[in-house]
């Protein structure tokens, strides 16, 4: 960490084989989307993602994007959409994603979420002629077979609906798993443990339960936490801010406050408030669902229909390529094409406004990041309260 | 065929008429009294002495007095004239407060500035008025050798038909000058050297004979700082003092900026400030001009606060009053939106503070005990009321009591429901042996605390299951309404510890399966 505003903190999250500028986003990318090396392992929009990650000559008009993507979120679930056989399954996981030719300009760091989530309502990895039972020796040596620079233990997110006793189970489960996480992986890898919960006694309670199951302490053990579960409440600012709340004074009276701390899925409109509050890292895959619906972003906060986009005012590459203004238009043959450059350009904005907090950190001045937040919020209402009690919370308090 | 020629003609005012329409919008005598504390504040006054009587015709006399810097000729003329205030940067600088004064029998001046004494006389100003002649004044100028001051004599003004002047009392006018007046000034919040005028009024006794005089100082005092609880019964003394704050807001590229000064009180705190008209109606947010209070914007404060907590005053000076001052003017221009859109903001910090968030909690918590109060006094006259001589999992209350009757069979137990009342709290008496006791009967443990029953007057707890451990375990944590909650644990019996009293729980599943 080389700045703390409060509780929000800018640094550098290394790894053994990368370097990222915290607080961080990592646009969710799938690799793998059932197609060939030729067309970059395939997938429509996620295609041209990789387009634009792996610099095609074709797609980028001599731009450079490798700044929107220094660090990307991939998960092992991304294989479970697409009818792989076990052939190309072998084959895919045969070469690490950066060490592949076809990737070959990207050099960004690899965060391997488990994907536990999605894996365990599949009930297991199903291909075209095999199936795979999950585990957790299954799932780390995907991870590793990708290349991730930071691995995640398999997990079993909680749900809203879940009663305690399933919470208690889904608990139990996860430290289960993370025992098998500590046994497969090496120290030299970078290891984060899930956390699953949105109040102290359940943040508490899930830490205690995996220590006791590991039978040694978290400190020492761990690089990092990821906190999960938190994606039906995207649109819920009170039960975010409590959940990354309780998640700092858990891991803060643990004495493990130094580590950093991930929380999965979330971005958008609560991500300056998360950064006042501490997080160091995001990952997220909003900006290429808003693309999907035809979102073009204008803010952080904001987007308008593709159509009535006016690409002048965005100083993105994107939007300063003529070409992918014309593709963005719809002069394409196929829908991939206008909405690639659309996702790109929504990372973008995204980005750019995570820069701008960073430089705003970087200055350790209270006051300035008090009226960076104040000025983001000022006129939205429904957002607004929720601001004002992270400044409260976390910076010198108005009254 | 007639040439195109070109015209030019001034527009003309009718005087009469200009100063009729002026004098009529003032209706009520207490405006009389509020133009004339303005006008000695702008002349840098230090005390105002104001007496009213009534005279023997029954026609009320009003005199004010001021050791102001007096008037001079042109001063005097200012005075009477219509929209030709010489002042530029000072409450009075429209010239049309003074008109009031024309709804009189006679207005008499007396002043002196520079060793010059002025008398100045007007007859019949109003009945002038209405016959549509333009009244005069005389004035005589002699030397005088004493301070500066300026005395005004209005005999005879003329009320609207919803006041009448008997119905001055000390208690009114007090409250008036302390609300509506530069006597509630909240000017020295933001500038320590503002002006400060001490008033003394005096009433004749036919008005009120309540008291002689009463005095007090134009600087408005808001109820003491107390912001520490411990009890739930400090929450209503609480006052929390919001110390002074520009808001600038930017409208039509000019800097606008508002001055906010406030305090957040409990019911017996706000008592403590004098009010005009209904207490409860004199809290929330204030606009203010001059620092006087104006009109009322509670809806910056929104649907899930009560305004009757607050007490905030915002004086903005590019606000435009009415004639008679009672209005804002100007309510169709962007800087009144700007204006209660910042205050909106403002608000919002308030409400969103630690301190106020613990206060609302305990505001709940005091909820809570008058509840429990209530509770206790009901469940004693329900209990006075009666002469005491595979299993399907409940989904509510009365399920559990039949889950019960089969719980006394199993586990050799007599626990009886006497008395059930569904809406209440603590919906059950139960026999237990000879003793009655009161219970609430839930399906969870967890839905006590999550349907925020009281638990101060529970003998017993009837459940199905504890339900959910982590909202036990976070109430157990955070607290509950200002009561300490345990669960404490001996042999098989689970007991529920409410600020170290125990109160058993009969968890029927347990024993069943």
């Amino acid at each position: 960490m080389s700045d703390e505003v409060g509780e929000a903190r800018v640094g550098e999250l290394k790894t053994a084989s990368m370097t990222l500028q915290t607080p961080h986003l990592l646009p969710v990318v799938n690799f793998y989307c059932g197609g060939t090396r030729n067309s970059l392992y395939g997938g429509g929009i996620f295609r041209t993602i990789k387009e634009f990650l792996s610099s095609h000559p074709e797609t980028v008009h001599g731009r450079d994007y490798s700044e929107f993507f220094k660090g990307v979120m991939s998960s092992v679930a991304a294989l479970t959409d697409f009818n792989i056989t076990q052939e190309r399954y072998l084959d895919y996981l045969g070469t690490p994603i950066r060490d592949r030719v076809e990737f070959s300009d990207f050099d960004g760091g690899l965060f391997v979420d488990s994907g536990g989530y999605k894996i365990l309502q599949k009930g297991g990895l199903s291909g075209s002629n095999f199936d795979l039972n999950v585990s957790q020796k299954a799932v780390y040596g995907i991870q590793r077979a990708f290349g991730g620079d930071i691995l995640v233990n398999l997990d079993s997110p909680l749900s809203p609906n879940d009663d305690y006793e399933t919470r208690v189970q889904k608990t139990e489960q996860t430290a289960e798993y993370v025992r098998e996480f500590l046994a497969l992986t090496t120290r030299e890898e970078s290891r984060y443990l899930t956390i699953h919960g949105h109040n102290r006694t359940m943040i508490d309670r899930f830490l205690t339960t995996v220590e006791h199951t590991l039978n040694r302490p978290l400190k020492g053990t761990f690089d990092g936490f990821a906190l999960g579960s938190l994606v039906p409440y995207k649109d819920d600012m009170g039960t975010l801010i409590e959940a990354v709340t309780a998640a700092k004074k858990e891991l803060a009276d643990r004495d493990l406050g130094d580590l950093p701390l991930h929380v999965f899925g979330i971005s958008g409109r609560v991500l300056p408030l998360l950064v006042a509050l501490g997080v160091d890292s995001f990952d997220s895959a909003s900006y290429l669902h808003a693309a999907i619906n035809g979102k073009y972003s204008t803010s952080l906060f904001d987007t308008v229909p593709l159509s009535q986009a006016i690409f002048d005012d965005c100083h993105c590459p994107v939007c300063e390529t003529e070409a992918l203004r014309s593709d963005m238009r719809g002069n394409t043959r196929y829908q991939k094409d206008v909405l690639g450059p659309v996702a790109v350009h929504n990372l973008a904005v995204q980005q750019f406004e995570l820069k701008k907090i960073r430089e705003v950190l970087q200055t350790g001045d209270q006051d300035r990041f008090r009226s960076y937040l104040e000025e983001m919020y000022r006129d939205r209402p429904a957002s607004r309260k929720f601001a004002y009690r992270t400044i409260n919370k976390t910076l010198e308090p108005y009254f | 065929m007639m040439e195109k020629s070109v015209h030019s003609r001034r527009p003309t005012v009718n005087e009469v008429n200009e100063f009729l329409e002026t004098a009529s919008d003032f209706e009520n005598p207490l405006e009389l009294i509020r133009e004339a504390l303005s006008n000695s504040y702008d002349a840098r006054a230090e005390n105002v002495e104001i007496q009213i009587d009534e005279l023997s015709d029954g026609r009320t006399r009003i005199r004010i007095k001021d050791d102001g810097v007096g008037m001079d000729a042109d001063g005097l003329a200012s005075f009477f004239d219509l929209g030709n205030s010489n002042k530029s940067n000072s409450i009075g600088y429209k010239g049309h407060g003074t008109k009031i004064y024309y709804k009189s029998d006679s207005v008499t001046v007396e002043t002196v500035k520079d060793g010059s004494h002025y008398h100045a006389e007007m007859e019949q100003p109003w009945k002038r008025l209405n016959n549509h002649q333009l009244p005069e004044y005389q004035y005589q100028i002699s030397p005088a050798d004493e301070a500066s001051f300026t005395k005004i004599e209005i005999v005879g003004f003329r009320s609207g038909d919803s006041f009448s002047s008997r119905k001055i009392t000390y208690n009114r006018l007090d409250h008036y000058i302390n609300w509506k007046t530069i006597g509630g000034s909240l000017a020295h919040r933001f500038d320590e050297d503002a002006h400060e005028m001490t008033i003394s009024l005096e009433l004749d006794d036919s008005l009120d004979r309540t008291q002689g005089t009463l005095s007090q100082s134009s600087r408005f005092k808001f109820p003491p700082k107390r912001t520490d609880f411990e009890t739930t019964s400090d929450v209503d003394n609480l006052c929390k003092h919001y110390p002074k704050k520009i808001l600038t807001v930017n409208v039509d590229g000019k800097e606008v900026q508002i001055e906010v000064v406030g305090f957040v009180a409990g019911k017996a705190a706000r008592e403590e400030l004098p009010t005009h008209g209904r207490h409860s109606s004199q809290f929330g947010v204030w606009l203010a001009k001059d620092h006087i209070k104006v009109e009322r914007v509670n809806d910056v404060i929104g649907s899930d606060h009560e305004p009757s907590r607050f007490f905030f005053v915002a004086n903005c000076q590019a606000l435009e009053l009415s004639a008679n001052r009672e209005t804002i003017r100007n309510k169709s221009d962007s800087v009144y939106s700007a204006v209660k859109a910042e205050l909106r903001r403002f608000i919002t910090r308030v409400t969103e503070n630690e301190w106020y968030r613990e206060y609302t909690e305990a505001r709940r918590a005091a909820q809570q005990v008058r509840a429990s109060a209530s509770q206790s006094e009901s469940i004693a006259n329900r209990k006075q009321q009666l002469s005491l001589d595979g299993h399907k999992v409940p989904s509510n209350p009365p399920e559990v009591i039949a889950s019960l009757a089969i719980y006394n069979e199993t586990a050799d137990s007599d626990i009886r429901v006497v008395d059930y009342e569904p809406g209440a709290d603590a919906n059950a008496i139960l026999t237990v042996g000879e003793k009655l006791e009161a219970a609430t009967l839930v399906v969870n443990l967890h839905e006590i605390f999550e349907s925020e029953l009281t638990v101060s007057e529970l003998e017993r707890i009837v459940c199905w299951s504890l339900g959910d451990l982590d909202v036990l375990c976070e109430t157990a944590r955070k607290g509950y309404f200002g009561h300490s909650i345990d669960f404490v644990t001996r042999g098989d019996q689970t007991s529920l510890v409410v600020d170290g009293e125990e109160v058993p729980i009969v968890e029927l599943r347990s024993s069943l399966y």
